[in-house]
């Protein structure tokens, strides 16, 4: 097997896009403008490389040309993957007296992210083909999506933990170089709201190194007789919480659980702890809101269910409540504030911070499947978020404007922005046969299963239900004012100077018909992904959280 | 006589494997003819040849219709069983509830047949073709939908797919799935005219207050799920998953079922979710007849429908008598609200929407009642233990499957007769608008130019306050130039009060003004068109000419015969006159309702309605027809209509036919279409002719005398009161020298001899507060718009404002405190981005190796 199959997936985007923007600095002012087709290309081939090698993967598991191409000796299993087994695992000793390894495994938990990322790349490259400064942004963006890869395949913490910050460096110089009026506070903004967050976070992990017992197993450090190594660290804590113990004692596993939570919270994001979002979406050009709404916020998710879940089950079922709480919280509170917002980009950004709520509660109700309501939402909401996003971008493009109202009647002028605005809106209220709704629904019969079997207030599901409706009001109502009403007598906003108002590019509109189809695809065959997370989510209970939950 | 209560007997039928197609074919044909759209659109093959589409369309829901001909004649003749297509899975997951072990669940698709089935599956395929047919001649001659019918079709074919699949799914899951498609077809389609901001108004109306449903529906579904542990009906219809339930949790499944009713409500739009229907009538009219017969609305009394299992469950015997009550009375207050508004509608299609909503609502009264029957009465071969006998096993399963088949005839008879009176409707309001067309392009050399309201508004104000367009023009011409430019005129507009309006809209007002096209305007311009205005204010001219309302109609029947006669059969069929289609269905749910109300004292407030708006009914119904086809035409237009092409007249036809064919469906033995029989058609009472013998029997000479003198009582009421009424104060005969179809001679003779004897003057009534209330629609749409926007918007923008200012204030607060407090660490930092990542990374290391040096 070429198991250091991760090492392209994650450094083929982060050298090219290094050696690209050093290429582009040696390059002077006029040179560099002539570059930026050039490097937009290299970087679209790239990109599409990647894609096609995460989708030879997922296709190695049942197609033997595909594994061969591969170099792997037998097919690969996604959906037969149980909890705690991976493909492509790879280790190389990093750092040796710490226990820090280059340690790298896909599970299926992580594939659909990697994927999802590899996917989201080309896309966004194509929907914003004509960005400015063309020479620096693609690299950029690149950059973006193999530090994403690094978070998602990262098996050691602290390589997680450098990836995870590395994600800010790309995004912070997209939104502060492309971004809008606003860019410099909204950039800084987001860095160190998410950067704080991430230091909580990174002092529960370094806590976590040391206050493992000390095994000295095979990935420890020679020095510090402990290990990064994800795996191993899971298996500790599956035998230190094994017969109702708590691994690392009640409290400080509560502590533990808090801390890592927070800075997962933050980046999810969930209410109270959302306010960066807007402003970064708003803000970010739309390359950078994609790829933020699309897979960055899933970081948040991910971790979740990596680290603390896997760690600390019995702070997990002791937090329930605040889960549920902080889920509802952030799906009702987004919801109201969507259809209080007259900023079309900035609504769409908050009716993400509502779906992130979705994955709170399915990762609240503690079913494998709320879990895979989470899971398979994290997928979902990483096509129709972009899409949501691109449509946002193309309106601003062609308006100058980012006001619900500016420009209606869309429907006459501008056609195919009309039509995919109406289906990314649709997708995005839980349309049936497209992506989001299977999550939608999964969570909702998850939520109403944990409610009625565990005798908690029915009330709860108020939330949800109202949400159903706070969500098609606000999308219709904005619907109804930018592409519906005007007719002949309607006049583009005047920041057009009168010019004639155009349509979206091929471009955008070849992105758009991308992303729909494969909305379309995982609404009406979502078991391609929803097997592998079903799969996955029914080990980690039946291996982990099962023996060790179910008997007390 | 049925021997396998609840359970499923598999029928072997080769069309069942077919079935898929039935839904996939016209599913399939939605991007074909909008990709065909994109591309050929405005070409003369496809405008010509493929009519935009609509002969895409048409072969693909005949072969719909076909199969699904195909699959029903399988299942008549075959004794009452259900057919389960092998599902397929669409996803699986897991659900831990105790063990070691988690249990996995899975969600398919498949196939089910049964009684319920083929009736919605024979009207929504059969309706969706004739409505299909009517729509090319209707959609394609309409200068207004230039070159956007291929959406149109689009979206028909979609929509009809949904409702295929929903009567066709085997599990509550994919009915909502469909049931959801439906509403965004809905949406779409409402908001055909996308333009027109009261049809973009009415389309989110439309989706949202179905939506409020929906999501009643949803809860509901996610209670049953979690009863059962699945939603299909194989599962939860079996009579020992029944019991089970009902010994663990039978209030949970009450109101499991009464959140779905709610959806129900929404669906069909029952009070108090009715808001949406009168405002669907902005879309086409094919998208009326659609919405209003074929589909929609009759999703909502399928799922209603569908519940029956769960009332005429032994296990369940009793529980749910609150909520058939609660069904019963919801359409009948219905039925009676929905009737009164008809009364003072002006508008063609609204009166017919309105009785779209109290027709609707006697299939939930009766829905409601049959339920009623069949979970108090003991119906089944074997009481609850299984093995004991029934003994009143034969009388109390005839009244209980008389009552269910009476809702459900019902609703085959209000499809084919409201699928018809909308189409007649849409084929007068098309001629109409025609000839209106027509005159008008003789009037004005220049066709009919729309003034600008806003224009109107401004000469009403230089009148009112005895200014000249010239003293005007010399207030408003800041510069002095002679001329005057948008930006001046839009400035004068604001300051004088008349309107405020935004730049871009100011440019119609400029383009009407400005007669030599140059941009701007001067005092010749404005003083000629302001007296234009004027002129025409004077002589009513600048009214919209609306084609939709009774008052531009009259004397009709001579103009347009066929579609006179589809209106009048369709008519006397909602009304319920003997011998025509609706008088069998609606009888035997006045009949019901009043057998339930002599059990249950509650049921006499829905059987008071129903009885009631029998009269209603008859008054409405022949005031729209009487208004629209007798008497003389009122106003130029109506004397110049002209009879309409092949297209639209032969689905009304088909139709008329099948209205009046009442008589032979009931002998067939629709009257008693309904579970738990064999699906024999007139088998039941000794072939067609004894089948006959008994409806008639059974209705006119029936044995019990209260029922004897119910019949009667609700004739007189229904056929003779409201429609007296109504003859004595509308229509007349034609004018001279108009020939009427000598089926029209005797209406008409009536109504001339009515009218002129009995005329009297209901002034007092068509002006009293209530008419008033009535023709605001009770202001019950006022409320919710007020209770949207008071409520719901200004909370939001509070909670907006709250967002950024508490929540994100908070942060910011916390963001200066720590500036403040690090003004010494200010020298540090450099503002560059670089430095701060340098500073994190460092303080990284740094807080790394504290903690290791304190832990290790």
């Amino acid at each position: 097997m070429i198991d250091w199959i991760s090492i392209p997936l994650v450094g083929l985007p982060l050298v090219s896009s290094l050696v690209l923007l050093a290429f582009v600095a040696s390059a002077d002012g006029a040179a560099r403008e002539r570059l930026g087709s050039s490097i937009r290309m290299v970087s679209l081939v790239i990109s599409l490389a990647m894609l096609g090698l995460t989708t030879m993967m997922f296709f190695a598991q049942n197609n033997s040309s595909m594994y061969e191409a591969l170099g792997l000796d037998k097919a690969l299993d996604w959906t037969g993957l149980g909890f705690g087994s991976f493909n492509f695992e790879f280790r190389y000793v990093w750092i040796e007296a710490l226990g820090i390894h280059w340690s790298v495994g896909i599970d299926a938990l992580s594939f659909p992210m990697v994927w999802l990322t590899t996917f989201l790349l080309p896309v966004t490259i194509i929907a914003t083909w004509n960005e400015k400064h063309a020479s620096t942004y693609f690299p950029l963006i690149l950059m973006m999506g193999g530090a994403l890869i690094g978070v998602f395949v990262a098996l050691d913490l602290f390589m997680f933990y450098v990836f995870w910050e590395l994600t800010l460096i790309p995004m912070f110089f997209l939104i502060l170089k492309w971004g809008g009026k606003d860019r410099k506070y909204a950039s800084q903004k987001f860095f160190i709201y998410t950067f704080t967050a991430s230091v909580v976070m990174l002092l529960g992990l370094v806590t976590l190194y040391f206050l493992q017992p000390d095994q000295a197993l095979s990935y420890s450090g020679s020095w510090t007789g402990r290990t990064f190594d994800i795996p191993t660290l899971t298996a500790h804590a599956q035998q230190g919480n094994a017969g109702g113990a708590w691994f690392l004692g009640e409290s400080m596993q509560k502590i533990l659980f808090v801390m890592l939570m927070l800075g997962f919270l933050v980046k999810l994001p969930s209410v109270p702890f959302h306010t960066w979002l807007p402003d970064a979406h708003v803000q970010a050009p739309t390359g950078g809101s994609m790829l933020l709404a699309g897979v960055m916020l899933k970081m948040g998710a991910y971790g979740m269910f990596r680290l603390p879940l896997a760690f600390f089950p019995h702070a997990a079922e002791h937090f329930q409540f605040w889960l549920l709480a902080l889920g509802m919280i952030s799906l009702v509170w987004g919801a109201i504030v969507c259809l209080g917002q007259t900023n079309l980009k900035k609504m769409v950004a908050y009716s993400s911070v509502s779906h992130m709520g979705v994955i709170l509660i399915g990762i609240a109700t503690m079913q494998p499947l709320g879990w895979a309501a989470a899971l398979f939402m994290m997928f979902a909401h990483g096509i129709i978020s972009p899409m949501l996003f691109a449509v946002c971008g193309a309106f601003k493009h062609h308006y100058h404007s980012m006001e619900i109202g500016a420009m209606r009647g869309m429907a006459k002028h501008s056609p195919w922005l009309a039509t995919s605005m109406m289906f990314a809106w649709m997708a995005s209220l839980g349309l049936p046969l497209l992506a989001g709704f299977v999550a939608e629904l999964m969570m909702f019969l998850a939520l109403w299963h944990f409610l009625a079997a565990n005798d908690w207030s029915v009330l709860w599901m108020v939330g949800p239900a109202l949400v159903l409706a706070l969500t098609a009001a606000y999308y219709l109502w904005s619907m109804q004012r930018t592409i519906f009403e005007g007719g002949e007598e309607t006049q583009p906003p005047a920041s057009l100077n009168g010019q004639p108002v155009p349509d979206i590019a091929d471009s955008e509109k070849f992105a758009m018909i991308i992303l729909a189809v494969f909305t379309i695809l995982f609404g009406v065959m979502p078991w391609i992904a929803l097997d592998m997370m079903n799969g996955w989510t029914v080990a980690f209970f039946e291996t982990l959280l099962i023996p060790i939950l179910g008997g007390a | 006589m049925a021997s396998s209560t609840g359970s499923s007997v598999i029928i072997d039928s080769t069309a069942a494997q077919y079935a898929p197609l039935i839904i996939l074919l016209p599913m399939l044909a939605f991007p074909v003819i909008l990709l065909f759209g994109k591309l050929y659109n405005g070409e003369k093959f496809w405008k010509q040849t493929l009519k935009e589409g609509g002969l895409i369309a048409l072969p693909v829901m005949g072969a719909s219709l076909l199969l699904a001909l195909w699959l029903i004649s399988d299942f008549i003749g075959a004794y009452g069983g259900v057919q389960k297509l092998s599902d397929w899975t669409w996803f699986t997951s897991s659900i831990w509830e105790s063990g070691v072990a988690t249990k996995e669940v899975s969600f398919g698709f498949g196939i089910h047949v049964d009684h319920i089935t083929v009736l919605l599956l024979f009207v929504a395929s059969f309706l969706c073709l004739l409505i299909n047919t009517f729509a090319v001649g209707y959609m394609n001659t309409d200068p207004i939908n230039d070159n956007r019918n291929h959406r149109f079709y689009a979206e028909f074919v979609l929509f009809c797919s949904g409702m295929l699949g929903m009567v066709l799914a085997d599990s509550f899951l994919w009915l909502f799935i469909f049931w959801e498609l439906m509403g965004l077809c809905s949406y779409l389609l409402i908001g055909f005219y996308y333009e027109r901001p009261s049809a973009a108004y009415a389309a989110k109306k439309a989706f949202l207050t179905t939506r409020v449903g929906d999501v009643f529906l949803m809860v509901g579904l996610a209670m049953m799920w979690y009863l059962f542990g699945s939603l299909d009906y194989d599962v939860v219809f079996d009579k020992y998953e029944i019991k089970s339930v009902a010994e663990s949790n039978a209030a949970m499944l009450a109101w499991s079922l009464g959140l779905m009713f709610i959806g129900a409500v929404g669906k069909s739009a029952q009070f108090p979710l009715h808001v949406w229907l009168p405002d669907a009538m902005e879309g086409p009219t094919p998208v009326s007849a659609l919405i209003h017969a074929a589909t929609m609305v009759n999703a909502g009394l399928y799922l209603v429908a569908r519940m029956f299992p769960f009332f005429g469950a032994e296990a369940l015997h009793g529980e749910l008598a609150d909520l058939a009550f609660i069904i019963a009375a919801i359409g009948g207050t219905t039925a009676v609200m929905a009737a009164a508004i008809a009364f003072v509608q002006n508008d063609l299609k609204k009166v017919l929407a309105y009785s779209t909503m109290s027709q609707l609502a006697y299939i939930f009264t009766g829905l409601g009642a049959a339920l009623y029957l069949a979970n108090t009465l003991h119906w089944h071969e074997y009481l609850a233990d299984g093995t004991t006998k029934n003994p009143d096993y034969y009388v109390n399963h005839a009244i209980v499957i008389v009552a269910f088949g009476a809702a459900l005839f019902h609703l085959f008879n209000h499809a084919m007769a409201k699928g018809m009176l909308f189409m007649a409707s849409g084929a007068v309001i098309h001629e109409v608008h025609h000839a209106h067309h027509h005159l008008h392009h003789h009037d004005h050399d220049d066709g009919h130019h729309d003034t600008p309201k806003e224009l109107v508004m401004l000469a009403d104000y230089l009148e009112a306050n005895g200014q000249t367009a010239f003293e005007f023009f010399a207030s408003i011409d800041l510069d002095g130039s002679g001329e005057i430019d948008t930006y001046e005129f839009q400035t004068a507009l604001k300051k004088a009060d008349v309107v405020d309006l935004p730049p871009w809209e100011m440019a119609p007002l400029m383009k009407a003004l400005d007669l030599d096209g140059n941009g701007s305007i001067n005092v010749p311009e404005l003083d000629l068109t302001l007296g234009r205005i004027r002129n025409e204010i004077e002589e009513g001219h600048h009214d919209e000419f609306d084609a939709q309302s009774m008052d531009n109609m009259g004397g009709l029947a001579s103009k347009m015969p066929l579609t006179a006669t589809a209106m009048l059969v369709g008519s006397l069929s909602i009304m319920g006159f003997p011998l025509i289609g609706g008088f069998w269905s609606k009888e035997g749910i006045i009949a019901n309702t009043w057998r339930v109300a002599l059990e249950d004292p509650r049921f006499m407030y829905p059987a008071l309605c129903v009885l009631l708006g029998a009269g209603m009914t008859g008054f409405y119904m022949s005031r729209m027809w009487l208004k629209t086809f007798a008497g003389s035409p009122k106003g130029e237009v109506a004397a110049h209509v002209g009879p309409t092409n092949t297209w639209i007249k032969t689905p009304l036809f088909i139709l008329t036919f099948f209205s009046l064919a009442g008589i032979l469906f009931a002998s067939m033995g629709f009257t008693h279409w309904a579970p738990d029989i064999e699906y024999g058609l007139m088998s039941d009472h000794g072939g067609l002719w004894g089948g006959f013998l008994y409806e008639m029997e059974h209705v006119f000479a029936n044995e019990k005398a209260f029922f004897f003198i119910l019949t009667y009582v609700a004739l007189f009421i229904g056929a003779v009161v409201g429609p007296g009424l109504a003859l004595s104060l509308y229509g007349g005969a034609l004018d001279e020298g108009e020939e009427a179809k000598p089926w029209f001679t005797p209406v008409l003779a009536l109504n001339a001899a009515v009218k002129g004897r009995y005329h009297w003057d209901n002034s007092p009534f068509a002006q009293s507060g209530f008419a008033t209330a009535l023709s605001n629609r009770l202001y019950i749409d006022h409320y919710y718009d007020m209770a949207m926007l008071k409520i719901v918007a200004a909370f939001s923008f509070k909670s907006a404002e709250a967002d950024s200012k508490v929540i994100d204030g908070t942060i910011k607060t916390i963001e200066r405190t720590s500036q403040q407090l690090s003004t010494k660490l200010r020298a540090l930092t450099t503002g560059s981005a670089r430095d701060y990542i340098l500073m994190a990374a460092v303080g990284t290391l740094t807080l790394f190796a504290l903690i290791w040096g304190v832990m290790a």
